[in-house]
């Protein structure tokens, strides 16, 4: 293949693929591999986590027990491709789409509040389109969140360096909406995020000091605030409760804590080995496949496994701060940063609830945990780090 | 490259780092520290016992009849874990399993509650981890409505379990003998060691009879099958299993149909006793083999349905068998029933005169129709007097007067003995005791009563504890002129002494002698086997399910008769003669005494203020002509009236019934025919 190619291409009198290819400079070589590869084996694992965790429950339904590997197979090829063309349209076009994914993304998490947004598990979070597909816009509204707080802080600001008074207030009124119609959904564990990605990117932005604080604050008294005034469902209240004393009821809200405990701690170093953990064939956890499939790499795979998972969200993490570190302009570096934010809040907050040091919230583990619009989302969001990446002078 | 981003995404960088080494050392501290605790959760978690109940042994007969066997039932059963799990809490299911099992919700939900603070009975105090039985006598139906819908009924099953089942062979009830079983206590759960208690707390244990007395032998060995359950509580596979082991097979002497014919002649003989209008109710029999000390036979009248106690008894049921205006039928009177023996003790009063040398065999005594001792006249039985007679015919014509006479020389004597500061020598009591009589037979059976042989010393020590306070209190308390105040103040003061009447009562088996029917068979098989008093055994032999002897119960020797041989002889002969001429001749008459060799002793004990509520006795052995009897039958019927008119004749129908008298076939044959 190659020497042909080499060939074509001599024969035109230019410089020949392969050397384009190795040029310092080449997309290829600022194209950020590391980053796709650990993102497509954190992946490939989620997909033989979430077989695991679905095979038993299909055998007693007497369904396929390939059937969410399969549709978790589909759901990371079509995240790939979305993930390819962000990559590969660049963060110009990624400017340009930014103001009508924030529209969308609005649009979607007002759509759900109606009578056509599904609930499930409590949150008023999906809309169905028909066909088995769903969308959870709230996932989208990460995506918007991060380009639209990108393009504001690194395009439109008036001071060259830092964002001033005004872009702070414009960038929380931005953030504000989508934020309060997650809340009203209610979707704890996305407007957590939201609050996570707003702070981590003024504070990238340089942001005035007092106005990160004020926010830090701002943030803790909202949550005493909404505990105290009941705005809290009783099953976050609940949650919440287990988080705070798991043994209060192990039967009852305090089950999924201690069973996602219990079988994480029961994996030891190495595990039962995949599909051999008793606790995840006996079907103790609830959401495993989505919420706590990390449950399942703490049984079958061990402390090894669980280590090993958690390191390549650290590298994908490492290869979005580089990103950031390296983006040409300030939009590419508040993108890049954003999505770090995002990842890592995400990351923290389903591990720990997992293994029981954060309270229990609906969110899914970027890249492993079942789901479709999440799966686009989170790569999606690789694309647009690796669009930041080959917009990047080497 | 921007620079300037550098420092503001350090914070980022810290943040990031500091967060997964967060989830690092926690992973760690939960897989790595904590993983054994975790373990074990995840094991309790997902890993049941079952205790699988190794099956109890049978109870046989001597010829191998099945007296108790086990069968299969279908028990309905709920898991608690399961139901709870359901989005209802189960109140679905429990609904629909009471539609199917005809009971109302309201039941089902408190036997499927767990015993507590605001538990309404009946509910389940067993472990919350054990299946709870809801219906222990379940038909197919209603097993294959569950089974055929399991996924309407999670958490609820059909398990096949093994009850009692009593097959009567030869019509052979034998309720009191056999004894029922009944859950274990939460008592008798407190006691084993706690890491056991779950396993235990589905056992059934014996509560009376052999059931109880043989537990140990009978009750099978629990087996524990781990299985691994889903977060449902469904079973997805067996972990491991300790098999369970059945329980020893208990054959006994009994003969099923020695037995049946025992029980019908108790029932008939109240019924005869009724149709006379003497006022019985109760009445009992036991059959021993005299040479061995074994039971043959054991019954107490009234008898109830073993099969009430299967599954565990009712209330309405429990309240039946243990009524007082019923007689308590579940009381075993052939060991638990203590009644004075009156004649039937003559042997006894004989045994002890002649071997004391007080009296003999060759004497010759004067049975006047009364004989006054102190300031009180003792009547003979309804006066008769029979002028002077030797010993042997005293015993077959049961002459009390002559009685009396040796009472009053042994009373006398010990009087002397006293006032010389020596100890009485009580030579009538001292036989009574050698004879088994005043103390439990050691039977294995549970609960027997041990009867009452007084003397001086254990009347003093009943006054002390029982008699003076009351009559005491009452000689306070009761109007002058109450007739009783007189009698209170007596007892009061003078109750203690041990008068001549009391030794005059004693040599005739009146007042406050008591013996149970047991005893007085055990100690009239002494008296015919040659002197060995046994301690009678219902239990022969122990059989592993296999089939092999595991065990061989013979009946212990509790003493030997200090009786010599001749004036053992002396006494069988004359009691020979009391079916022949004596006061059973009646009962016997066209008996075929010379092919079937029997002897006995009537009784008439006086049990109250009238002749009503006398307690017919027969005591009687039988054997082939001219050898060591091979049975005795003990019949005692509480107000059945005399002796020779109710106990006499169920006796003889047991013999007729053992050796085949007439048209009847024998229940043992070949008895008579292997001698000759």
């Amino acid at each position: 293949m190659s020497t042909l190619a080499d060939g074509l291409l001599a024969v035109s009198g230019r410089q020949s693929l392969r050397q384009r290819t190795l040029e310092r400079d080449s997309a290829v070589r600022r194209f950020d591999w590391l980053l796709l590869g650990s993102a497509l084996v954190l992946c490939a694992v989620g997909a033989l986590l979430i077989w695991s965790a679905t095979r038993g429950a299909a055998a007693v339904r007497g369904t396929s027990p390939t059937a969410y590997l399969r549709r978790d197979v589909v759901n990371i090829g079509v995240g790939a491709l979305l993930g390819a063309v962000v990559a590969l349209a660049g963060s110009r076009a990624l400017r340009r789409v930014a103001p009508w994914v924030y529209a969308l993304a609005c649009l979607g998490l007002v759509v759900v509040l109606t009578p056509l947004g599904s609930t499930i598990n409590g949150s008023h979070s999906w809309i169905v389109l028909g066909g088995g597909v769903e969308v959870q816009p709230a996932e989208i509204a990460k995506v918007a969140l991060v380009l639209g707080m990108a393009l504001l802080l690194g395009e439109w600001r008036a001071t060259p360096d830092r964002p001033g008074h005004l872009e702070v207030i414009v960038v929380l009124l931005l953030a504000g909406l989508p934020l309060g119609l997650v809340l009203l959904q209610p979707d704890l564990g996305t407007s957590l995020v939201f609050i996570f990605v707003v702070i981590g990117v003024l504070v990238v932005s340089g942001a005035p000091r007092r106005w990160v604080a004020g926010l830090v604050l701002a943030g803790a008294i909202g949550c005493v605030g909404v505990a105290q005034l009941h705005l809290l469902q009783d099953y976050q209240i609940q949650r919440f409760t287990a988080f705070v004393h798991p043994g209060a009821d192990p039967r009852g809200f305090g089950y999924n804590a201690t069973q996602a405990r219990i079988t994480v701690g029961s994996g030891g170093v190495f595990g039962t080995g995949l599909f051999q953990g008793p606790q995840t064939n006996g079907r103790f956890v609830p959401e495993q496949r989505t919420d706590f499939i990390f449950t399942v790499a703490g049984e079958e795979l061990g402390f090894a496994g669980g280590a090993t998972i958690i390191l390549l969200l650290g590298l994908v993490l490492w290869r979005g701060l580089r990103i950031a570190a390296r983006a040409p302009d300030p939009f590419g570096a508040m993108v890049a940063a954003g999505v770090v934010c995002w990842f890592a809040f995400q990351t923290f907050e389903n591990i720990g609830m997992t293994v029981g040091i954060m309270p229990i919230t609906g969110l899914p583990l970027p890249f492993l945990s079942y789901g479709g619009s999440a799966m686009f989302a989170n790569l999606v969001a690789v694309g647009m780090l690796e669009s930041v990446a080959l917009s990047s002078p080497r | 490259m921007s620079p300037r981003y550098g420092a503001r995404l350090g914070v980022l960088r810290v943040a990031v780092v500091v967060m997964l080494g967060v989830l690092l050392g926690r992973l760690w501290y939960l897989q790595i520290s904590g993983q054994g605790a975790y373990q074990e959760a995840a094991i309790a978690n997902s890993v049941r016992q079952v205790v699988v109940p190794g099956e109890r042994g049978r109870i046989l007969d001597a010829a191998g009849r099945p007296l108790v066997a086990n069968r299969s039932a279908l028990v309905v059963t709920v898991d608690r874990i399961a139901l709870q799990r359901q989005p209802d809490s189960g109140r679905a299911v429990l609904r629909r399993l009471a539609r199917v099992l005809h009971v109302r919700y309201d039941e089902l939900r408190r036997r499927t509650t767990l015993c507590g603070p605001g538990a309404e009975p009946p509910c389940w105090n067993g472990s919350p981890y054990q299946p709870i039985p809801v219906a222990e006598r379940a038909d197919a139906a209603v097993a294959l409505a569950i089974e055929e819908r399991a996924e309407d009924f999670p958490g609820v099953s059909v398990e096949v379990s093994s009850v009692r089942d009593y097959p009567r062979p030869a019509g052979a009830l034998a309720a009191h003998l056999l004894g029922y079983v009944a859950p274990i206590s939460s008592a008798e759960l407190a006691r084993l060691p706690r890491a056991r208690q779950d396993l235990r707390r589905n056992d059934v244990v014996g509560r009376a009879g052999l059931e109880q007395s043989y537990q140990p032998v009978l009750a099978g060995r629990d087996g524990v099958r781990r299985v691994a359950v889903d977060a449902v509580g469904a079973v997805t596979g067996t972990v491991d299993e300790t098999p369970p082991s059945p329980g020893d097979d208990l054959v006994t002497s009994i003969d099923a149909r020695v037995q049946r014919v025992l029980e019908d002649a108790l029932g008939r003989g109240i019924g005869k006793a009724r149709a006379r209008g003497e006022p019985a109710t109760t009445a009992a029999g036991v059959v021993l083999d005299a040479r061995t000390g074994h039971v043959v036979a054991m019954a107490s009248y009234p008898a109830y349905r073993p099969e009430v106690f299967v599954g565990g008894i009712s209330t309405v049921d429990y309240r039946a068998v243990t009524d007082p205006a019923a007689d308590v039928p579940l009381l075993n009177r052939a060991v638990q029933g203590e009644y004075a023996p009156g004649s039937s003790f003559k042997p006894i009063s004989v045994s002890g005169v002649v071997t004391e040398g007080t009296a003999s065999f060759d004497g010759r005594y004067s049975c006047p129709g009364s004989v006054t001792l102190g300031d009180r006249v003792f009547r003979n039985f309804e006066g008769t007097a029979l002028g002077t007679l030797d010993l042997h015919t005293a015993l077959v014509k049961s002459c009390d007067t002559v009685f009396y006479g040796f009472a009053q020389h042994d009373w006398y004597a010990d009087e002397a003995r006293i006032r010389h500061g020596d100890q009485p020598a009580e030579a009538a009591q001292r036989m009574a005791r050698a004879y088994g009589l005043g103390s439990d037979t050691g039977v294995d059976l549970p609960a027997e009563s041990s009867g009452q042989i007084d003397d001086r010393a254990s009347k003093l020590e009943r006054w002390q504890r029982y008699l003076r306070p009351n009559a005491c209190a009452g000689a306070k308390r009761r109007a002058v002129g109450d007739p009783l105040r007189r009698l209170d103040r007596e007892n009061c003061v003078d109750g203690w002494r041990f008068r001549l009447g009391d030794q005059a009562n004693f040599d005739i088996g009146q007042g406050t002698v008591l013996v149970t029917p047991l005893q007085l068979a055990a100690a009239y098989a002494a008296l015919v086997n040659g002197g060995t008093v046994y301690s009678p055994r219902v239990g022969k032999t122990v059989m592993a399910p296999d089939g092999h002897v595991v065990r061989r119960l013979s009946c212990p020797v509790r003493g030997r008769l200090p009786v010599p041989a001749q004036v053992r002889k002396d006494i069988v002969s004359a009691l020979y003669d009391v079916p022949r001429w004596g006061t059973a001749a009646g009962a016997f008459a066209g008996f075929p005494l010379d092919r079937i060799h029997v002897g006995g002793k009537t009784g008439t004990a006086q049990a109250g203020i009238d002749a009503k509520h006398d307690t017919s006795w027969f005591a009687s052995f039988a054997g082939r002509p001219g050898e060591q009897p091979q049975f005795v039958t003990v019949v005692a019927i509480p107000k059945g009236g005399q002796g020779a008119r109710a106990a006499a004749p169920a006796v003889r129908a047991v013999w007729a019934g053992i050796y085949g008298v007439g048209k009847q076939r024998a229940a043992i044959p070949r008895l008579l025919r292997r001698s000759q």
